[in-house]
């Protein structure tokens, strides 16, 4: 597979004159403020998971745990200690970090089908941690009662405020990510995506690599678990599911993995989505199945592209 | 996840007699593991595929059952006929109309079409059938105990493993003794070359799809008995499943057996020992087996690739 490119209204510069406003004035669109932090938070969760999964090639089913891990620990730091809002982030990454290098260690000894399935596991075995230890964790019920402390003197109380907070964090992100992607450490990553065994013949040590991409992607779905902590005031047991799993994997194809800016696209549509069918129907899981059928089959470089290659070039 | 509940004793006594009852209770809980990875690992052997679906495949066997006993009152040795067929049935079809359509790509397509299909077949089942648990009764023949000398075994979890020791031995013949068997082992090899010696190698894929979905049909329905039977039974027995083909290698039968009896006796031992983490120990497990021996028990260097 070549590089996949972004179809140029991306691309351009003078795009931002119309997506800077829609970013600001997002939560006024959706049906109810907190959808749009919801969308945002979602979308830096699958921007990070494309750096391993778009980037460097590695299909994890596993970043549940990230998320899941980065929302009860900063739910949990925030709820124990009174701790500011900073320090209960912050707290869920670190814990996050710390349990992705261990995962993160065991799952990059296999390669290929073996660390899917591995990360899968490890994925349920998180599950079942929080599942029973409920005194920690409050089990089945989820972690309720997370309070949104003040940043001095903003109170976050109010869902438009706490919008603003999620935009400021998804722009640092998405800079942070741009400039990874393309370093020469990000170079190296899609190197060892296209050709693992030339990457290390050239001298790359790639576990080394593998094990970072992991990390970052980690980073990244820690803060955004964390974020939707704090946007939920509860973090429910579902985060840890593997589920939550697979729907930041379909995000970034429907959105068009390796692109940075489509797993972006595709987590706000699909989360959208959710919330608008919702209202409609309860069987959104059904949707998703065939949404997921569906895209696997036709949309695998991004529904973007796709729509852009079947209406102008007619194949 | 539920089905374990039927393995749980009725309370922590620290007899010596509870403690073989629980070792064999493992073994028949082993069964069920077996049944599902032989399947997953044909299938991935020849296919390449990593079939998610195998769970929902399971849970359909079981529903199948229900619908055959319970709902048209039909006999429950028809169902455990039936059943794997018709899984196997829908396995095919999934097979030449779905999967066929992305051998070509990179194989984690492959893989995330079954996720799909998954999510896709549970959600199906629960809008038919409801979420609501449904029971399934033991048939009258393998009702009660028999004794076994040493303790009392309960008849329906003896005929299990005799199912499984028979199957496991069948198929093993069969790889190893068939014509077919060989194709079979050929295409796990190298399928285009067997393809280039004039052997229809896309008939034998769609086969060995369905023969891994019939036996995950038939685990279901033998299942069904030991538990109720709900939508997502098929998702926590699918992971467990993985590890088992992650602690014995992928594509080995004797990897999957080995692999079986000990995830099924960990989690039974670990019942009786640690019960808050019975269900975690067996990912303890994998995470050894990967520290010392990444490719499992019987794993072949190809598939580790």
């Amino acid at each position: 597979m070549g590089r996949l490119r972004m179809p140029s209204l991306i691309k351009n510069r003078w795009c931002l004159v119309w997506l800077i406003p829609l970013f600001i004035f997002l939560p006024f669109l959706t049906p109810h403020h907190s959808l749009a932090s919801e969308m945002l938070i979602f979308a830096i969760f699958a921007m990070g998971y494309d750096i391993l999964f778009g980037y460097t090639g590695l299909l994890s089913f596993g970043h549940a745990i990230f998320f899941g891990a980065g929302a009860y620990s900063s739910g949990l730091i925030l709820i124990k200690l009174q701790a500011p809002l900073l320090v209960g982030l912050l707290g869920g990454i670190f814990v996050s970090l710390v349990i992705a290098l261990v995962v993160g260690f065991l799952s990059i000894r296999v390669k290929g089908i073996y660390f899917v399935m591995v990360t899968l596991a490890f994925c349920q075995m998180f599950y079942f941690i929080a599942l029973k230890w409920s005194g920690l964790t409050g089990g089945d019920n989820g972690l309720h009662g997370v309070p949104r402390p003040s940043i001095g003197p903003i109170h976050l109380d109010s869902e438009i405020r706490l919008y603003y907070l999620v935009l400021m964090l998804f722009v640092l992100c998405l800079f942070l990510a741009l400039r990874i992607v393309r370093s020469p450490f990000g170079r190296a990553l899609q190197s060892l995506k296209s050709n693992e065994d030339r990457a290390k013949s050239i001298g790359f040590n790639t576990n080394h690599f593998k094990l970072i991409s992991f990390l970052i992607s980690a980073f990244f779905g820690a803060l955004a678990g964390g974020l939707y902590a704090l946007h939920l005031n509860f973090v429910p047991l579902e985060t840890l599911n593997i589920m939550t799993s697979g729907d930041v994997v379909i995000m970034s194809i429907i959105g068009g993995i390796g692109t940075l800016y489509g797993p972006i696209f595709g987590a706000m549509l699909l989360v959208y989505l959710k919330n608008l069918l919702s209202a409609w129907t309860e069987q959104w899981n059904f949707i998703m199945g065939i949404l997921f059928v569906t895209s696997v089959l036709t949309l695998r470089r991004g529904i973007l592209v796709e729509v852009k290659q079947r209406l102008f070039h007619k194949r | 996840m539920e089905g374990r509940s039927s393995f749980s004793p009725p309370g922590y006594s620290m007899d010596i007699q509870f403690v073989f009852i629980q070792l064999f209770n493992g073994l028949a809980l082993g069964s069920f593991y077996i049944l599902l990875s032989l399947g997953l690992t044909i299938i991935f052997g020849m296919l390449g595929v990593v079939n998610f679906a195998h769970g929902a495949l399971y849970m359909l066997g079981a529903y199948c059952g229900y619908t055959l006993v319970q709902v048209y009152s039909g006999n429950f040795w028809m169902a455990v006929i039936l059943s794997p067929l018709i899984v196997a049935l829908i396995g095919i079809v999934m097979e030449s109309t779905l999967l066929r359509k992305l051998y070509d790509l990179p194989h984690f397509y492959n893989l995330l079409l079954t996720f799909g299909l998954m999510i896709f077949i549970e959600e199906l089942i629960q809008i038919i059938y409801s979420p609501m648990g449904k029971p399934f009764n033991t048939p009258k023949e393998l009702l009660g105990s028999i004794d076994l000398g040493f303790m009392l075994f309960p008849k329906y979890r003896l005929f299990i493993l005799g199912v499984t020791l028979f199957l496991a031995i069948g198929i093993w013949l069969f790889m190893g003794k068939t014509k077919l068997g060989a194709i079979i082992r050929a295409g796990t090899d190298d399928s285009e070359m067997v393809d280039a010696l004039g052997i229809d190698i896309s008939k034998i894929f769609t086969l060995v799809f369905g023969m891994g979905a019939g036996l995950a049909g038939l685990a279901g329905v033998l299942a069904a008995p030991l538990q109720n039977i709900f939508p997502y039974m098929g998702m926590g027995i699918l992971t467990e499943t993985f590890v088992v083909v992650i602690i014995g290698g992928m594509g080995s039968i004797f990897g999957s057996i080995l692999g079986g009896i000990i995830v099924g006796e960990l989690i039974t031992m670990g019942v009786i020992f640690w019960p808050p983490m019975a269900n975690t120990l067996i990912y303890i497990f994998m995470a050894a087996v990967l520290l010392l021996r990444p490719r499992g028990f019987f794993g072949r260097v190809k598939f580790f690739e």
